[in-house]
């Protein structure tokens, strides 16, 4: 449950963006981007969202998550596969000298704000 | 209007890791996160880390609990200087609550600090505390699958400590398995085997520890 922590810092961190840009404004809809193998439930942060939001300029706010896979390329055959968890065998091939990248982000992508 | 920041949404846990790193880098403290399940062995590993290096360094130790202050009793016992972060329900430390608990510590009479952090195999895994080094803990007990179902904790570790080895006839853990797992997941990572009640195999992980932290103090 380090979804609420993580909630937390997002919207310290989207307060920021706006102080940054000068708006006091509501906010409509917020992107995000968090990785298949990033270890976060976005179910739990869409309810973490809900119980933080109220109260600042979030509250009501559209949550978008984009989810980004991991690839998984394979020494032993070569294939380059998209993963949706963390695998220790080349789906395809079953090998084990596996290099895994990405999907590991974490990131607050944009926030839209009220004109 | 739309702002587009594609920041990091922990990047002020970060940076604040960040700080403390620099801060025990530069008092030449070498720090640890120790991280495991619930009852994997932390606090009694450390003990016999300890009894082994025999006042040859100066360690100190920041113990995260949810509650209570048991593991910081036992730590104390041992003349160490200790200090307990109680995280009110939450499931790991986190870089704020080090900054905060180092302000009891002083650093000009430490060589090495180790951080036990709250027993979880999950939420510890996504929050960089200022450490120089984290260790995986697992006792023989949980089962030697447990680095395939929690990757990402074994993965950004530097050492993995299999505890109470003495068990490992009463159980059906594979030390095959896991180091083959680890061997994917973190492939420098060092594995010790250890039973820390009796002290089997704890020489070599206090050495490689004391190893470490020279290390890191002909670095500066």
């Amino acid at each position: 449950m380090h979804e609420l922590s993580i909630v937390e810092a997002l919207i310290e961190q989207a307060q920021k963006e706006m102080d940054r840009a000068g708006h006091r404004g509501r906010v409509l809809r917020m992107e995000l981007v968090i990785g298949r193998l990033a270890g976060v439930s976005c179910d739990s942060v869409r309810f973490a969202f809900d119980l933080l939001a109220p109260g600042t300029p979030l509250e009501g706010a559209q949550v978008h998550i984009a989810e980004p896979k991991a690839t998984c390329r394979c020494h032993t055959c070569d294939a380059k596969l998209e993963i949706d968890e963390i695998t220790i065998r080349c789906p395809h091939c079953g090998g084990i000298e596996l290099t895994i990248e990405g999907g590991r982000e974490l990131l607050l992508q944009s926030i839209e704000i009220e004109d | 209007m739309k702002i587009v920041a594609a920041k990091k949404i922990l990047k002020a846990n970060d940076q604040l890791a960040e700080e403390n790193r620099q801060k025990l880098t530069a008092a030449g403290v070498f720090c640890v996160n120790v991280v495991g399940s619930p009852g994997a062995g932390k606090t009694t590993l450390l003990e016999a880390l300890f009894a082994a290096l025999d006042g040859r360094l100066r360690p100190a130790v920041i113990e995260g609990d949810i509650a209570g202050s048991i593991d910081a009793e036992r730590i104390e016992k041992l003349g160490v200087p200790v200090v307990q972060i109680n995280t009110q329900g939450a499931c790991h430390l986190d870089a704020s609550m080090i900054a905060a608990a180092a302000e009891d510590l002083d650093y000009s009479a430490i060589d090495l600090l180790l951080i036990e952090n709250v027993g979880n195999l999950v939420c510890t895994a996504g929050f960089d505390l200022g450490e120089h080094l984290r260790i995986i803990v697992l006792s023989t007990t949980e089962g030697d699958d447990k680095a395939a179902k929690y990757p990402a904790i074994f993965q950004g570790s530097h050492a993995l400590v299999i505890t109470k080895a003495d068990l490992l006839p009463h159980t059906n853990f594979d030390t095959r398995r896991i180091a083959a797992d680890m061997k994917r997941l973190a492939p420098k990572a060092e594995t010790f085997q250890v039973a820390a009640l009796t002290g089997e195999g704890i020489a070599p992980a206090a050495e490689w520890l004391a190893a470490k932290c020279a290390a890191s103090a002909t670095d500066d």
